[in-house]
């Protein structure tokens, strides 16, 4: 078969599967949520108490008491960070997911985010304005936009980079990135490739990050809201639903991805949890037979997507009866510190729309 | 008995294709089931058409530009109708249609362009310069297309690679409804060209002493083959392998007849990527495979064993 498009189409599950490297994820969305508490701490605990107290609200009176527990630990975890200065002296030393061993001699003071994830979680640590450049996806909070680009970082311009004088550089931990990690570090600017596919990597990915911009208490309480926001089980009483990510082919979300943990928590079941891998193709008469109470789509727009109106999509009830959820990429498709807000949201909309 | 088991081999991909899927039906529901009408039964009378179609025009391409290499996309098709799809997602073009329609435009600018191109020596269609035509085509197309992918910022610009690489997950009884009534003329336009296909199969000088108007044939021959694949690609994608492969089993079996060899490309291509679909949906179920990985994982053994037997007798 004559295809001569190879160069350019990457793996899937790069593009589709990993919602932090998927181009859903990344386009620009007005941002119109939650603004960040920007308190003296980072307002790194001011936002867990925020999101805890919704998620309890939200939740039925078992709940409550998880939160009321959750709480308690978090007000541990967050009183150091007033009593301890935030930069720790001396060299600092971290190995990421890739198993390199990065050496600072003090916390990064000019840090380029090569994902908006990691965008995300700098400025919830209270370190935006430590962040010299950033890729053309990062769109929130809207101060990041201040920042200048280095461009769409798929694959990353290490010129562009590198001009930006960064001490630290983020980036996410794929084959290309490695490349340019090693580029980087020729030229002596330190890199970071770190995992960040799904809910449980959130915890890591802060405390590494916090730990190489002298943010650890700060970090340490991101983290421990994140874990505990992944480790919570929610019974699936909301109803099922699949994440079609592509039509034509149908490619649906499989169960190593984020936005099934994410539709996990809000007590939604993914009638592909089956499948193993982060997305995969499947047919349509699959979909029909599985029968899901909702479709989910990740768009910004409040219309039914275009496959709506095609007659072999009618097979499925859901497309049928027009339930969808269109949920805006910026925040549903990619994990980071607002992951709880975007259950609270699915949540809120899975009940709104009534029982299945 | 060569058409009686070409044709039980069509019935009993047929068949198979609607009795087997990834959901489960019962027998006796067959007949009853929604999964069963509105998708396999669509998908599979698609299939038959889809893959028929590549048959033939591969068929008669090869015959036209006398290169057993010769494919249904080789001419830059493929390419116009990738840039075609690109450019519709790029631009937001809306409605259920417009991806293949897009892709159709594509294909038949691609074809203008490569035939334009074909007639540069006059009047007469140079086979060789339309087989160089196709490819720098297609390179160029393709060569716009990975531009406008990497320029622009549209999430689904890479999803466009997915459909093009091939599938039928389209077919519904619309998609059947417009190649039913779009591909019989391309279809009757080959057929009738079966005789001066041979002809040209001793060479043009011959051809042409032998009676057949050979400029009319190669004309007639490449329009409609490109018209057949156009609307192949945009109903269903690339789907490879079929026109290349299909038309050299046929004439192994039914030798270089056209009379016999385009029927027979047409039920075997129809059989071959029914079958492939049918099982890219069922063996690694609830996953799908992509259908062009399947017509060559059975194409190839299929044609190195006849190639085998053929050659040795």
């Amino acid at each position: 078969m004559p295809c001569p498009y190879t160069p350019t189409v990457r793996p899937l599950g790069q593009i589709l599967g990993r919602p932090p490297c998927s181009p859903e994820a990344r386009r620009p969305l007005r941002s119109r949520h939650l603004q960040f508490p920007r308190g003296r701490d980072g307002g790194a605990c001011a936002l867990h108490a925020q999101t805890l107290a919704h998620l309890r609200s939200a939740g039925d009176g078992r709940s409550d008491l998880r939160g009321l527990l959750l709480a308690s630990l978090l007000s541990l975890a967050c009183r150091p960070a007033a009593d301890r200065p935030a930069a720790a002296a001396g060299p600092l030393s971290a190995v990421d997911d890739a198993g390199r061993t990065i050496t600072l001699a003090a916390p990064a003071r000019r840090v380029v985010s090569l994902l908006p994830s990691f965008t995300e979680i700098l400025f919830a640590l209270g370190a935006g304005d430590r962040l010299v450049g950033r890729t053309a996806w990062c769109d929130y909070p809207p101060d990041a936009l201040a920042v200048p680009s280095v461009g769409d970082g798929m694959p990353p311009n290490v010129e562009a980079v590198a001009a930006r004088r960064p001490d630290l550089v983020l980036l996410y931990h794929s084959g290309s990135n490695v490349t340019a990690a090693d580029q980087l570090a020729g030229l002596g600017i330190p890199a970071v490739l770190l995992h960040l596919d799904r809910l449980e990597d959130l915890g890591p990915a802060a405390r590494l990050i916090g730990r190489l911009t002298g943010r650890e208490a700060q970090a340490e309480s991101l983290a421990a809201t994140m874990d505990s926001l992944a480790s919570q089980p929610t019974p699936a009483r909301r109803g099922s639903l699949v994440f079609v990510v592509w039509d034509n082919p149908p490619i649906v979300i499989g169960r190593g991805s984020y936005l099934d943990g994410l539709a996990a928590l809000a007590g939604a079941r993914n009638v592909f949890s089956d499948v193993a891998a982060p997305s995969a193709q499947v047919s349509l008469e699959t979909i029909a037979a599985r029968d899901p109470d909702w479709v989910a789509v990740l768009s910004d727009s409040a219309a039914p997507p275009a496959f709506a109106a095609r007659r072999e999509w009618r097979a499925v009830r859901a497309v049928r009866t027009g339930r969808f959820l269109n949920l805006p990429g910026s925040l549903f498709g990619r994990p980071g510190p607002r992951s709880g807000q975007a259950v609270r949201e699915l949540r809120a909309r899975l009940e709104a729309g009534g029982a299945p | 008995m060569r058409w009686v088991a070409l044709g039980a081999a069509a019935a009993l991909a047929l068949a198979a294709s609607v009795v087997l899927g990834p959901a489960a039906v019962p027998l006796g529901e067959l007949t009853r089931s929604d999964i069963v009408w509105s998708l396999r039964a669509p998908r599979a009378v698609l299939a038959f058409l889809v893959g028929g179609s590549l048959g033939v025009a591969g068929a008669g391409l090869q015959a036209l530009v006398r290169n057993p290499l010769a494919d249904p996309f080789l001419l830059g098709l493929s390419g116009g109708a990738g840039l075609g799809a690109v450019l519709a997602l790029a631009t937001h073009l809306s409605g259920p249609w417009a991806l293949p329609l897009a892709a159709f435009a594509g294909a038949l600018g691609a074809l203008a362009l490569v035939y334009r191109l074909g007639l540069v020596g006059g009047a007469a269609l140079d086979p060789r310069i339309l087989l160089l035509g196709g490819v720098a085509v297609g390179a160029f197309a393709a060569a716009i297309t990975t531009a406008v992918v990497s320029l622009a910022d549209a999430a689904e610009l890479r999803n466009a690679f997915l459909w093009l690489w091939g599938g039928l997950s389209a077919a519904s009884w619309d998609t059947v409804l417009v190649l039913a009534v779009y591909a019989p003329l391309p279809l009757a336009v080959l057929f009738a060209a079966a005789r001066p296909l041979d002809l040209l199969a001793l060479g043009e000088e011959p051809a042409r002493y032998l009676g057949a108007d050979v400029e009319r044939v190669k004309r007639r021959v490449y329009l409609a083959a490109s018209l057949l694949t156009a609307a192949a690609v945009a109903v269903s994608g690339v789907i490879g392998f079929v026109g290349l492969v299909v038309p050299h089993i046929a004439r192994l079996a039914w030798g270089h007849q056209h009379r016999a060899l385009l029927p027979a490309a047409f039920i075997g291509g129809g059989a071959l990527l029914v079958l492939a679909d049918t099982l890219a949906r069922t063996v690694v179920a609830p996953r799908e495979l992509p259908v062009g990985v399947v017509t060559a994982l059975i194409g190839v053994p299929i044609f190195a064993l006849l190639l085998r037997r053929w050659t040795i007798a």
